[in-house]
């Protein structure tokens, strides 16, 4: 538009245009283009996040106005509830074991896939379809049905002769089988990684081995310092993805979080508050919890990263 | 240099190590697959991948097992999934293209906060979105899932389209203008025909992911009539008691078929999708 006003008004012509009709004419566009997302930013994310935050200072329970509480619903979260700490554990440990074990298969076949080998696009899109159908429902049934006590796993171990324990309903194996699933997914960051090998100079290699490096020294000197950015970044996609893990826990536990909450992952636990018990006010403090602890974890890999990650620039 | 029979080796390993793990990736859904078709005695008793005697009868089973029928649920979720993809494209390319292509004041702010978006967990804005959508007299409809789509909720897709849009030549843009285009026609008759590429990406993941949300339809759709294809899996595994397994294996195969037709024809957009902007799954 600027373009356009410039030629409609030759220079030295006195007439300037008004303030009203500049803005009309530069800003107008952009703000009318992002409307529909204006509408959505404030009534959808910052309009609730507000209300959130009030709420969790409340005992609201949908039914009757909100009464303010002050700070106990978080006092009691942090003193007096077992289920809270219990999902809170549950909710890590997933976290701290799932997420490194699935980066480091999808580093792994990622590897084998970069070697120039026939047939990649193959694998890598058979190696994706558990990804893509990751969410559903359908593959939680499937899981359930996999490990239960007469399940798939067990039948397979039993040809070894092994008898194996019934992992939906042992609270020691319970969470395992969700790591599992999770790890199964490891499609989409192998993906990414594969295009970040992609972009390693081959010729450092050639140079290394002319050098005389072995090929663990050229994954640890080359290929690792290399890639560090792209580790970087699916190592925080897949952790939020992991906190805000829910269906599979869901279905498999029958909406329970049980055995005796060894799957009582922190989004279902929020969701029994919220829809089981209507205690609205208390589940609000719940998500800010979980906010604080993904922005908690978010700003300290940002801080850390810049000992680890490295950018060629 | 390693001599070619080393290398011959290597590589037969290397075969035989993804051969291994790729029939490790897709016995369970094979498993799902054959159990569907499989007399339902066998279904407990076999590890196979090949059943001894082919049957639908699990497909009639399932379809009907619910008083309202799969047929209902799977037209919901196409209702609501098709919806969500016109909605999530024209509202996030809308988006996107300010954001890329047009120039206007605080438009980095708006753009970082955009950004912003893409780190909040769902749960913080979860339970007021709630309250506002039952005071709208929206629960037990389907607006409170779509509605959000054509409001370019998911800044993710914006993110997407605004690194294509900004790899698009300048120069179009311009002479357009010179032309006395509007913004307008820019967006429509330039931009949009260029990009399909990347709308394609935002529409497939837009469709699948719809497809698959358990947690929105759980939360906003009441009665059975409304389910989706995903509900009604749920609840079909609750109110048979568990003892249609054939039934429920059926629709479990039945409900990743759409999912897995995109798979087959957009595999490659998928992949390339996946690897140029990192999605989350």
């Amino acid at each position: 538009m600027a373009v356009q006003t410039a030629i409609a008004t030759p220079a030295g012509q006195a007439q300037r245009p008004s303030v009203w009709s500049r803005i009309w004419q530069n800003d107008a566009p952009g703000y009318l283009f992002l409307l529909p997302w204006f509408i959505g930013f404030f009534g959808l994310t910052i309009g609730p996040m507000i209300t959130s935050f009030y709420l969790s200072f409340t005992n609201f329970d949908l039914l009757q106005a909100p009464q303010w509480v002050g700070a106990n619903n978080y006092i009691r979260m942090f003193t007096a509830d077992p289920k809270f700490s219990a999902s809170m554990r549950v909710t890590l440990f997933f976290v701290v074991f799932s997420v490194p074990l699935k980066l480091a298969f999808a580093l792994a076949v990622a590897m084998l896939l970069n070697r120039g080998i026939k047939g990649l696009p193959m694998y890598r899109a058979l190696f994706y379809l558990p990804s893509l159908l990751g969410a559903s429902v359908a593959i939680a049934i499937l899981w359930r049905q996999i490990f239960a006590g007469d399940g798939l796993v067990n039948k397979l171990l039993a040809m070894f002769g092994i008898i194996g324990p019934s992992w939906i309903s042992n609270p020691n194996y319970s969470l395992w089988t969700l790591i599992i699933l999770s790890i199964w997914q490891f499609g989409s960051p192998m993906i990414i990684f594969l295009a970040g090998l992609r972009q390693i100079p081959q010729d450092m290699y050639e140079a290394a081995s002319l050098d005389g490096a072995s090929k663990w020294r050229q994954f640890v000197k080359i290929t690792l310092p290399l890639l560090t950015p792209v580790v970087f970044f699916n190592a925080i996609i897949q952790t939020i993805e992991a906190f805000k893990s829910f269906t599979p826990a869901f279905i498999i536990s029958g909406g329970t979080g049980n055995p005796i909450n060894s799957t009582l992952f922190y989004t279902l636990y929020l969701y029994q508050e919220a829809f089981g018990f209507f205690r609205m006010g208390y589940a609000s403090a719940l998500a800010w919890v979980l906010l604080a602890l993904v922005g908690l974890f978010t700003a300290f890999s940002f801080l850390t990263s810049k000992y680890w990650v490295h950018y060629d620039d | 240099m390693p001599s070619p029979l080393r290398r011959r080796t290597t590589s037969i390993i290397v075969h035989v190590l993804l051969i291994g793990a790729s029939i490790l990736m897709l016995y369970p859904l094979l498993w799902l697959l054959a159990a569907s078709f499989r007399p339902e005695n066998e279904i407990f008793t076999s590890a196979s991948i090949w059943p001894s005697s082919w049957s639908l009868d699990a497909y009639f089973r399932g379809w009907n097992g619910l008083r309202t029928g799969f047929g209902t649920f799977y037209l919901n979720s196409f209702i609501i999934s098709g919806l969500s993809v016109i909605g999530n494209v024209l509202a996030c390319s809308m988006a996107a293209f300010a954001f890329a292509r047009l120039d206007f004041k605080y438009k980095n702010f708006w753009f970082a906060m955009m950004l912003m978006t893409l780190m909040l967990p769902y749960q913080v804005t979860l339970i007021p979105q709630y309250v506002l959508f039952r005071q709208l007299g929206w629960v037990n409809t389907f607006l409170p899932l779509v509605v959000p789509k054509f409001l370019a909720a998911d800044g993710f897709f914006i993110f997407l389209m605004v690194q294509f849009f900004r790899g698009l030549p300048k120069e179009l843009d311009e002479a357009a203008q010179m032309d006395g285009c509007s913004p307008w026609r820019i967006y429509w008759r330039i931009i949009i025909p260029l990009s399909m590429p990347v709308l394609a990406t935002a529409a497939i993941f837009t469709f699948i992911w719809t497809w698959d949300d358990f947690f929105g339809p759980l939360i906003y759709l009441g009665e059975m009539r409304q389910y989706t294809v995903m509900l009604g899996l749920r609840t079909f595994t609750d109110s048979t008691g568990e003892s249609d397994y054939g039934g429920l294996f059926a629709m479990s195969a039945l409900s990743l078929v759409p999912i897995f037709l995109f798979f087959l024809f957009f595999q490659r957009l998928l992949i390339e999708g996946i690897a140029t902007t990192g999605m989350k799954r």
